[in-house]
């Protein structure tokens, strides 16, 4: 079992199952989610996760700010931007926002543990 | 996609009708091609030879192929090739057709050159098939050439049908397309798109359509629909356009900004769209988009 925290922040309640799902197959437990954008940057603060799985189209606010937000209070927090929407614009500000990837949904167990294993180890 | 576009043809055609093209689209899934099938199609024989092949064989307790050689239809050559060759999807369509009754052969190969002569197509294309090609078959096929922007909505259309066969199957037939003023049904997901065109899409199924259709998305059995199984139309919708973004952004270096996909359990659009109702054995999936 891997004692990392993890946050996953999506508005799809089905995409975080899933996502729940394929964490847990790596053996990850201490998984927390968030609805929306405003929830991620608050359950980041009280949490600090090893890693945030961020989806980019979402309400309240979306990843992008997110990413901005997180960033300014813990500037070595690890983001991978978890979406369909990676176009290059996307995936630019993003990553110049402070993200450290960027991975496509709908993604495999296999991309899931390749890009944890280059940011957490293991 | 020529498979499913050639089960509307056929259908807007008067050939079949709609349950016939739904039950034969639901058994094509069991059956394997009959070497008969394979060589009308490689054009070794014609629909006759295989039915005087068929009919021999009541008499003799041989396989196709042995009769087919023994009467010197085919030469041992043109049967390891059939065998080894690469198989149409079409080609399984037109087996379950034939074997429920619906049409014979020789009625499926005059219809297949219909369309292929109408769209100019080759078996060329159904056997490989390209994005741009099916694309612009699309917006012929839709009428969306006259629409203000075609290769965008045919774009849009052809990657939404590609995404269909990807996450939810291959096992549909897309009905014709109509033009409404106002739209309005139950259980949807809609999404707005800005951007080179401003977009409105969604999908609208009943109640028992959308607990297969999420269960085929989900890969789970469901039997009552849950916030996961509504949340299965916004994840795919959300999937699709997020897909399209990216393929817009890549090849055209054109960037769209998606708003977060909302789920209606009562929709109501006070304003035109183009709606294609895809017809699968275990309901129909409403597909519509607004041009605004």
């Amino acid at each position: 079992m891997r004692e990392e925290k993890i946050l996953i922040c999506d508005d799809s309640a089905l995409a975080r199952r899933t996502l729940k799902t394929q964490l847990k197959e790596l053996g990850y437990e201490n998984i927390f989610e968030a609805s929306n954008g405003e929830i991620a940057v608050s359950t980041y603060k009280e949490q600090a996760p090893a890693v945030v799985f961020l989806d980019i189209v979402m309400p309240v606010k979306d990843g992008i700010q997110v990413v901005k937000e997180i960033i300014a209070h813990d500037a070595n927090a690890r983001i991978i931007m978890f979406s369909s929407v990676g176009t290059q614009a996307n995936l630019r500000t993003a990553l110049e926002m402070g993200a450290c990837d960027f991975l496509q949904k709908p993604a495999k167990t296999e991309d899931i543990r390749n890009i944890l294993s280059r940011l957490i180890g293991g | 996609m020529y498979t499913q576009l050639f089960g509307t043809f056929l259908l807007e055609n008067n050939l079949i009708n709609r349950e016939q093209l739904i039950q034969a689209i639901s058994s094509q899934k069991e059956k394997h091609l009959r070497l008969g099938t394979l060589a009308i199609h490689a054009g070794y024989l014609t629909s006759v030879e295989v039915e005087h092949i068929h009919t021999t064989q009541t008499k003799e307790n041989k396989r196709f192929g042995e009769i087919a050689l023994q009467l010197g239809y085919l030469t041992q050559e043109q049967i390891d090739k059939l065998l080894s060759s690469q198989k149409p999807d079409y080609l399984l369509l037109c087996q379950a057709l034939v074997d429920l009754g619906f049409m014979t052969t020789t009625q499926f190969e005059e219809a297949m050159k219909q369309y292929q002569n109408l769209y100019e197509l080759s078996d060329l294309d159904f056997s490989n098939e390209d994005f741009d090609k099916v694309a612009l078959h699309i917006a012929e096929f839709f009428s969306v050439n006259a629409l203000e922007d075609p290769g965008y909505f045919a774009r849009y259309i052809t990657l939404f049908f590609n995404n269909i066969v990807r996450f939810i199957g291959s096992d549909f037939a897309p009905l014709p397309i109509t033009c409404q003023d106002k739209y309005s049904g139950k259980y949807a997901a809609i999404q707005e798109i800005y951007g080179k065109n401003r977009l409105i899409s969604g999908i609208s199924m009943d109640e028992d359509t959308l607990l297969s259709f999420a269960s085929r998305y989900i890969g789970e059995d469901f039997s009552e629909n849950d916030e996961y199984t509504l949340a299965s139309m916004e994840d795919f919708l959300n999937l699709h356009n997020g897909l399209f973004a990216v393929n817009l952004s890549n090849d055209e270096s054109t960037e769209l900004t998606l708003q977060p996909p909302l789920y209606k359990e009562e929709l109501v659009l006070d304003t035109p769209v183009y709606v294609v109702p895809l017809a699968f054995p275990f309901g129909t999936v409403h597909f519509f988009f607004n041009a605004l």
